[in-house]
Formats: structure tokens, C-alpha cells, sequence
């Protein structure tokens, strides 16, 4: 059932489903494709998302955390949601067996600027359930096809207990790895915690990485970032070389409905990737 | 070409549109005017002013089915919804509402990604415009002078038509009303003083003024970005306003929309539906945060989006001065008063 | 006649009074729109902005919608004719204002029209009286020995249709809906949020302005509403497609005044309908 219609989505099989966190409320869900035709047209790069589609409960836009260094399927990190606002369509996910079919409309959105990132050293300040499409980055870019092509890479990410890391098994295989450094964090350990400990602000402050001919890229919960982006700017980095990802609501995807607009930029189309530059001349209306 | 017809007769004009294709046209309903789909061509009406609705739900319906599909059938089961791609004609349009269509499509086909039921919609359509009666006076609400536009400018429509006493003139403008006129058989071939007579309507238009005032694009854009943050201003302006959607839905050029599923007993449709941003939950984020939570929040939006954020993404005001909006507000918020004083803000 | 021009020096007067005297911060009334048959609902803050208050025969806003916007503890003067100053009544009953952070400013007024029509709406649409239920300062002469009809009057055609008729009516009237929703954001007594209608979980109805989801919502807040209606009229005017809502109101507070012997608010002495049990009340509804 492939189509020309942005609207309406390409059918997607659930091959595999990972518990990520001890709250068993995220998931990573890895789909293939039902139709080798989507597959081939499905071309993302690190940091655009889709629309997970279930018809009868509706879509819900997700970053894709697979990297598309791995053909073949493509993985989406869902956080059930639902605490304040009921999340229809993530909670249908959550209760989802493997081999389940649902739709998928995508990729949408701009990546996070590989040509921009080429060459330079990359640092990423990430936080919690935030850490998807920067997991997606790190894979592109420890691909041996694609390592060269950027300078040292250094990942600070942290979650509030161990239990809620996602990826633990890729963290521990990167943290063997001499090609990325990474400083994993928990704001508070337990028993089984041997890592470090301290929020996100604090440790990069502590690993204090130089602005030279380095991007910074911060991703985290809204009080992560808050109190991250001074301490980049401390540094001496510059409101061109920090990126964020934004969030908003979002219908369409695809700049039509409306909606996630900040000032004259849709967050989905126009987005959700932006440089602190590009964000300070947007009204805050986020 | 210029053709003409007995405004008794215009029955006779929808008869034959009715055959061609699917006719659009206004109806006199209880409250007023509204464009409706013709069953019976006796219901056309162009006594009017101008409808409740602008005629942009012609080619972005209320709601538009997207799919049909059933709960625990395999996707492959899922039916797209047929676009019906007989020709349509959109009858009696004022040059006000004919603008917005133009508009509108920079939207529904910018970046690249089309709009496929704008677009079908817009390309099976043939316009027919039609001028204000230049002898009425003018709605005080109105203001499409200030956007550029005129009581009788026939830009934008296929088919332009103007009143003549008792007589309805129709001019080709584009090849597709060249194309079409021909065909209406019942109209009468136009003389020399119907030329004469058209041509001087169309200039008169200039001289029926609505409310005007000098507009720089790039002046209104810059200033309601430089008094995004007073709230004050905000406030004040929206103290009036019930957060209700009407000015969103009865606008020619608001196109916000919200994509439903609505499932009953296993079927549904998947589908769009109008949407507006003075609703409360139009930015309600599934984590529970809302940016916009107060009313002068949504207000601001709106006049930011049509008078600024339109302006810096498309280059043109997303407002055509049609007036619905003041119209129909059921507090008199009026958008040009507001842009008035953000002006001088 | 009301003199309307008398009533709008007297308002402007109190207002300013009543600001310069801070014995309140704001001044819900009525202000200048766009031109003189366009009058806006208006919240005057300062002195200066007493300047721009006006009253006409087109005030019909209930300026009561605009209480619960202020948080609670708030003094707040307000403008109401009779109507409005029921909703008033009803708000207080209902605990979300409390009296003494009210200054009730009282509109007698007759003669009210609705600027689409310019037709009289005094008991057509809205409640049919004359003069304020409460007030502190009455800005005009209360008027009296004027016969005013009964609000109920202009059900007698409604009330001849049978079942299957009212339910036809009442189909073909919200099919013509278009879901803005003016009529719950003009009603002072719709404070919910979130509204039943906009909840996700459970979604009690679609979107799209068809029959199903009209009916729900409409219906629904027909009865939310019950007992406590104090039929201002404002829901059927903000209509941009005229609705002839007050009909259902109306029709439910007659039926409730039948039942109960009480009208909405009326004293601030009295309980919702609804939630007060006596003994004494009919068993109509059980039957």
C-alpha cells in the first residue's frame, strides 16, 4: 500500500520490542517494513522523526533512535505517556506484542547538520528519555564508514536512578570504546551503581570540554537544558555552535496543520532541530 | 469574452453547471448567506452580501475523510477515502475571498510537500468571482482595501461576473473560464456597452472604500515581533476575548486543522478536522506542559501568525479584510483595530 | 424609556469612584469597539480607562463570564442588568466569587436589541426582566409598571410539537453547528476546564461538526446546565449560526421551576436545584 499521500501512512510490523528502564514505561520498538518499496523510500538521517500511527487511537510524533547505518529496520524509544495528558496512541504501543502491525508516516523533520558536524569535535549533553535521536547520532557517526569523518566525540549523558539509563548495553560497549568518550551519570546511584554520580549541568562542567572547533549538543528535559546552556556558554561556546532538538504538539508533520509553529518556524517541518542562534530570533512561545 | 444572462434566469445558468460538474454556490439560509453544494438550482442566491463561511471549505472541507478502516483487520484492509474529481464550479466569490485562495496555496504546497486534497480540490475548480453591488453600502466590518484588494478586482477568478440592473455579466479572465464559458449555452453573447459597462465597474470598484489604512508588510511584521513580549498590550486586547473559534472558522485564510480518528463498533475514519488555536488544547502537549495556557497567548498568535510569522514565511498577510471575523465575534474584537494599535504600540 | 446615556455617566462616575477609592482593582463593563453599534466587553484597570466605557442598547454581554478569569479574592466591581445579575447570584451560590468581593453595579434597562437584527430581545431570548435581582449601586431608575412578559412565552410553538417533532427539530438545528464552541465560552456558568467535550480520556465525542458528536455535546450541556441557567441569552447571540439555544434552556428551567419551585439564581440564599434534596421536591423527573 505504498502512496504519494503524506497523510496516510506505510504499514510497519513490530520484529522487536525492548524493555529499556526498571519503570517498564519506555519502550524501544524496532519495525520493519511490510512493503520493500517503503523501505527503499523511508531515507532518514540521525534526528528527523515520524508519526507512529494507530488507526482508531491516532499518531503521535517520535524521533527515531536507529541509525541508518542498520538497514533493514528502524527503531523508535516510546515513553508511555500519559501522567497528565491520556497518550492514546503510546499506551496502544506499550501494550503491543511483537509482530503487531501499526502504521508509519515519515521521515519528517531536519536532522541534526551532519555537513555542519563534519569535521568538528561533537559534544552531547543529553538527559533521560531526551537521549533518542542523539543515540541514533552516535551510531551514525561510530559507523567505521563514517568515524573519520568527525573529530573527537564526547557523550554526557545522565538519567535520574541507573534504572533509568536507556541503551544500558550500548553505554557499557561505548564506554570500552577509545573512539567516543563518555561520561554516564546518575543524579542519585543504589547498590548495583558503581558509575558516577551528579546531574548533567554538573558534569559538564566538570568534564568542561573546550569550544574549540566543537559543537555542543544538548538534548535533555526542560530543566536539563536550562541549566546546561550556561554552563556551554561558560565554556566559551558560541549560540551558533549549541543544537536542541524542540518539542511541541504536533498533527500533520508535514507543515500543514498549524499547530507546532514557534514565531514563523513549524518545529515539524521547519525543525525540530535548531541552534540556540536560530531559536533566540523565535519568540518563546514554547 | 464577455457573455451575459437575466439575473431571473440564473437558475437556468446553475442547471447547466449542474450537469458539467458539481456546483457550489450560496444559499440563503436562516442566518444568512453560505455557500452550499446544489441539488436543486433554484436555491442559487446572489442577493447577498457575503456568506458566514468563506468559501475555502470548497477545497478544505470541515472535515475530510482520510481512511476507513477496522479495528484488528491487517493495515492492507485499510480503504483511502476517493477524492470525487468531477469538475466543480465555486460559484459568486467576492474578490475578497478570491484572494485568499491564493494564499492558501502557498501554504497547502510549500516545501515541496503538496497538499493532494487542496490541490485536487483547487485544480477540478473553475471560479466564478463576482463583484460587491457597488451600489450598497459597505459592511462596516470590512476592510480589504488595507490588504490591496478591491470591490470588483477580478484577479483570481476564471470566470468574473458583475450586476448589471437586471442582468448578470460574465468575463472570461483565464484560459480556463475561455474554455468554459462557450459552453454555457444559455448565456446570451455580451454587446460593445456591456464591454463598456464592465470595464468601468471593475474601475469604480477602487472608489468604494472600506476601512483602510497604510500597511507596510515588512513594518507590521517587524513591529509584532518587537511587542511580542508586552504583555500588557496583550492583555488589554484580549480582555474581550471568549477563546471561542468562530473568527478562525468563519476566516478564508486559517487553515489549522487536527487529525481525528473516530471509531464506532470496530470501523472508523481517520480524518482532518478543523482546528483553531484559540481552543485551549490546540498546544496541550501529551507531557501536560501547554505554552499556551492564557487567552492573550492565543489571541497574540493569531494576529502574530496572519499579520507577521505568514509574512516572514510566505511574504504575504495571511488576511484578506473579508471582515467575518469582527462580523461575527460574538464580543466585537475587531483584527484590524488590534493591528491598528500595534501599530502604534 | 431607558436613558442609556444617563446610565453610561453613572457607570463611569461609580467606576471611577470606585478605582480612585481602591475598594476594587477592576471594572467589569463595557467599552468602546469599533464603531457605536459594536460595543466590547471591557475591564476598565485604571482611572484613564474609565474613558472608554460606554453602554447602549447593544451591551448585551454578561459581563458575569469574566469573574472566574481573576483569581479568587479579587475585587472586582461589575456591571449587570437583570440577567446578568442572576449569574452573579448563581456564581456565588455555586462558591466560585464571593459576595464581598463583589461591587454590584445595576442596570434597570429595557429595551435591549440584538445588534444583527436590531430586533428587541428583552424576553425573547433572555430572561424578561426588567430590573437587577442584586446590586450594591443602581446606576439608573428601576422600572416598574411596564407589563414584561413571560420568559416562557415564546416556548408555545416549541411546546406544541409532540416527541418525534422536537427531536426532529432539535436534529436539524445542531446539524447546522460548526463546533466553535461560543456558546459554552459565552455562558457565564461554563467555567468547567477542561470541558467534558474536550477530554481524551474517555473522549465522549468526536470532533467534526456532524449529527453524533453534536448531539452529544449539545445535549450534554443542555443538562449541565439544568437549574442553573439563568438565561441571559448570551449562547444563542454569540451563535454564528443562530441556534435557537435559549429554547432548550428556557424549556429546562420551566420544567425545573415546575418541579423544584425555584428559579436560578435568584437568592444568593438558595442551593443549586440539583445538588439540594428537600423532601418535598416532585418525583416528576423519576417517572
Amino acid at each position: 500500500m505504498s502512496n504519494n499521500n503524506p497523510y496516510i501512512p506505510m504499514p510497519v510490523q513490530i520484529s522487536k520490542i525492548i524493555n529499556e528502564v526498571d519503570t517498564n514505561d519506555i519502550k524501544t520498538f524496532r519495525f520493519t517494513f511490510l512493503n520493500k518499496e517503503d523501505e527503499q523510500n523511508f531515507k532518514y538521517m540521525p534526528g528527523q522523526f515520524a508519526e507512529l500511527s494507530i488507526y482508531g487511537k491516532g499518531e503521535s510524533p517520535i524521533g527515531i533512535a536507529s541509525s541508518p547505518t542498520d538497514p533493514g529496520y528502524v527503531e523508535f524509544t516510546v515513553s508511555r505517556a500519559g501522567t497528565i495528558v491520556p497518550g492514546l496512541v503510546t499506551a496502544a504501543l506499550h501494550d503491543m506484542n511483537e509482530g503487531a502491525q501499526i502504521g508509519l508516516r515519515g521521515p519528517l523533520g531536519n536532522p541534526w547538520p551532519i555537513e555542519f558536524l563534519e569535521k568538528k569535535n561533537i559534544v552531547m549533553a543529553s538527559g533521560g528519555f531526551a537521549f533518542t535521536t542523539l543515540r541514533s547520532l552516535i551510531n551514525y557517526m561510530l559507523h567505521k564508514d563514517n568515524r573519520n569523518r568527525f573529530g573527537e566525540i564526547t557523550l554526557i549523558y545522565g538519567a535520574r536512578n541507573p534504572g533509568l539509563l536507556l541503551y544500558k548495553d550500548e553505554l557499557a560497549a561505548w564506554e570500552k570504546r577509545d573512539d567516543i568518550k563518555s561520561f554516564i551519570t546518575v543524579d542519585k546511584g543504589d547498590d548495583t551503581w558503581s558509575g558516577r554520580q551528579g546531574n548533567v549541568p554538573a558534569v559538564c562542567k566538570e568534564v568542561a570540554p573546550s569550544p574549540k572547533n566543537t559543537v555542543a549538543v544538548i538534548c535533555g528535559p526542560p530543566i536539563m537544558n536550562k541549566f546546561t546552556q550556561p554552563v556551554f556558554f561558560d565554556l566559551g561556546f558560541s549560540k551558533e555552535n549549541i543544537l536542541t532538538s524542540l518539542e511541541m504538539r504536533m498533527k500533520c508533520g508535514i507543515g500543514k496543520c498549524g499547530r507546532c509553529n514557534v514565531g514563523y518556524k513549524y518545529v515539524c517541518s521547519d525543525g525540530p532541530v535548531f541552534s540556540l542562534a536560530e531559536l533566540e530570533e523565535l519568540p518563546r512561545d514554547f | 469574452m464577455l457573455k451575459k444572462i437575466a439575473i431571473e434566469k440564473i437558475s437556468q445558468l446553475a442547471a447547466v453547471l449542474m450537469e458539467k460538474g458539481t456546483l457550489l454556490a450560496p444559499v440563503k439560509e436562516v442566518s444568512g448567506h453560505n455557500f452550499a453544494e446544489i441539488k436543486d438550482p433554484k436555491q442559487v442566491d446572489l442577493d447577498f452580501y457575503n456568506t458566514i463561511m468563506s468559501p475555502k471549505g470548497a477545497f478544505f472541507p470541515h472535515k475530510e475523510d482520510f481512511v476507513k478502516y477496522k479495528i484488528g483487520k491487517p493495515l492492507s484492509e485499510v480503504e483511502p477515502a476517493v477524492l470525487n474529481l468531477k469538475p466543480a464550479f465555486l460559484f459568486g466569490v467576492r474578490p475578497c475571498d478570491v484572494k485568499s485562495f491564493e494564499i492558501m496555496d502557498i501554504h497547502f504546497d510549500a516545501a515541496g510537500i503538496i497538499d493532494p486534497y487542496w490541490r485536487f480540490r483547487r485544480e477540478a475548480t473553475t471560479i466564478f468571482g463576482y463583484a460587491y453591488d457597488l451600489s450598497q453600502p459597505v459592511d462596516s466590518a470590512d476592510f480589504y482595501n488595507t490588504l490591496g484588494i478591491y470591490a470588483a478586482d477580478p484577479e483570481g477568478s476564471d470566470i468574473f461576473m458583475v450586476k448589471k440592473d437586471k442582468e448578470l455579466l460574465l468575463k472570461a479572465i483565464t484560459k480556463k473560464g475561455e474554455n468554459l464559458l462557450p459552453e454555457l449555452t444559455v448565456l446570451k453573447d455580451g454587446i460593445t456597452a456591456d464591454e463598456k459597462y464592465f470595464t468601468e465597474y471593475v474601475n469604480k470598484g477602487k472608489e468604494y472604500k472600506t476601512r483602510f489604512m497604510t500597511l507596510d508588510q515588512e513594518v507590521v511584521a517587524k513591529k509584532l515581533e518587537d511587542i511580542f513580549d508586552n504583555t500588557d498590550f496583550w492583555t488589554k486586547m484580549s480582555a474581550a476575548c471568549l477563546s471561542c473559534g468562530i473568527c478562525t472558522f468563519v476566516c478564508p485564510t486559517c487553515y489549522c486543522f487536527d487529525i481525528c480518528d473516530d471509531t464506532l463498533f470496530g470501523k472508523g475514519t481517520r480524518r482532518r478536522v478543523w482546528d483553531a488555536c484559540m481552543f485551549t488544547d490546540f498546544t496541550l502537549e501529551a507531557s501536560g506542559h501547554n505554552p499556551r495556557t492564557q487567552v492573550y497567548q492565543r489571541l497574540r498568535q493569531k494576529i502574530c501568525h496572519k499579520y507577521s510569522y505568514h509574512i516572514r514565511k510566505y511574504g504575504v498577510i495571511s488576511c484578506v479584510g473579508c471582515g467575518r471575523c469582527t462580523r461575527h465575534c460574538p464580543v466585537n474584537i475587531d483584527i484590524y483595530s488590534i493591528v491598528e494599535a500595534a501599530l502604534k504600540a | 424609556m431607558t436613558d442609556f446615556k444617563k446610565i453610561e455617566e453613572n457607570l463611569k462616575t461609580e467606576s471611577r469612584r470606585l478605582l480612585k477609592e481602591g475598594l476594587v482593582t477592576v471594572v467589569l463593563a463595557y467599552g468602546k469597539g469599533f464603531d457605536e453599534n459594536h460595543p466590547m466587553p471591557y475591564a476598565a484597570k485604571t482611572i484613564a480607562d474609565v474613558d472608554s466605557i460606554v453602554f447602549n442598547e447593544y451591551c448585551n454581554y454578561n459581563m458575569a463570564r469574566y469573574l472566574v478569569r481573576y483569581p479568587q479574592g479579587t475585587k472586582i466591581a461589575i456591571a449587570v442588568k437583570a440577567a446578568d445579575s442572576r449569574a452573579v447570584i448563581q456564581l456565588i451560590q455555586e462558591e466560585k466569587v464571593k459576595r464581598e468581593n463583589l461591587v454590584i453595579l445595576g442596570i434597570p434597562v429595557q429595551g435591549m436589541k440584538n445588534p444583527k437584527t436590531g430586533e428587541v430581545i428583552d424576553s425573547k431570548t433572555t430572561c424578561g426582566m426588567y430590573n437587577p435581582v442584586l446590586y450594591d449601586i443602581l446606576l439608573g431608575e428601576e422600572v416598574h409598571g411596564v407589563k414584561s412578559a413571560s420568559p416562557y412565552d415564546v416556548l408555545a410553538e416549541y411546546e406544541k410539537m409532540d416527541k418525534d417533532a422536537r427531536w426532529e427539530f432539535w436534529k436539524g438545528q445542531l446539524d447546522k453547528c460548526i463546533r466553535c464552541y461560543a456558546c459554552r465560552k459565552a455562558c457565564p456558568m461554563c467555567y468547567c476546564d477542561p470541558c467534558f467535550i474536550d477530554q481524551s480520556k474517555p473522549k465522549w465525542a468526536d470532533k467534526e461538526p456532524q449529527s453524533p458528536g453534536n448531539m452529544m455535546y449539545h445535549l450534554t450541556r443542555f443538562h449541565h446546565l439544568a437549574g442553573r441557567c439563568i438565561d441571559c441569552g448570551e449562547c444563542s447571540r454569540a451563535c454564528p449560526v443562530d441556534i435557537p439555544l435559549y429554547l432548550f434552556h428556557k424549556k429546562v428551567a420551566k420544567e425545573c421551576e415546575e418541579m423544584f419551585n425555584q428559579q436560578a439564581g435568584m437568592s444568593i440564599e438558595d442551593k443549586p436545584v440539583l445538588v439540594d434534596f428537600r423532601v418535598e421536591d416532585s418525583d416528576k423527573i423519576l417517572e
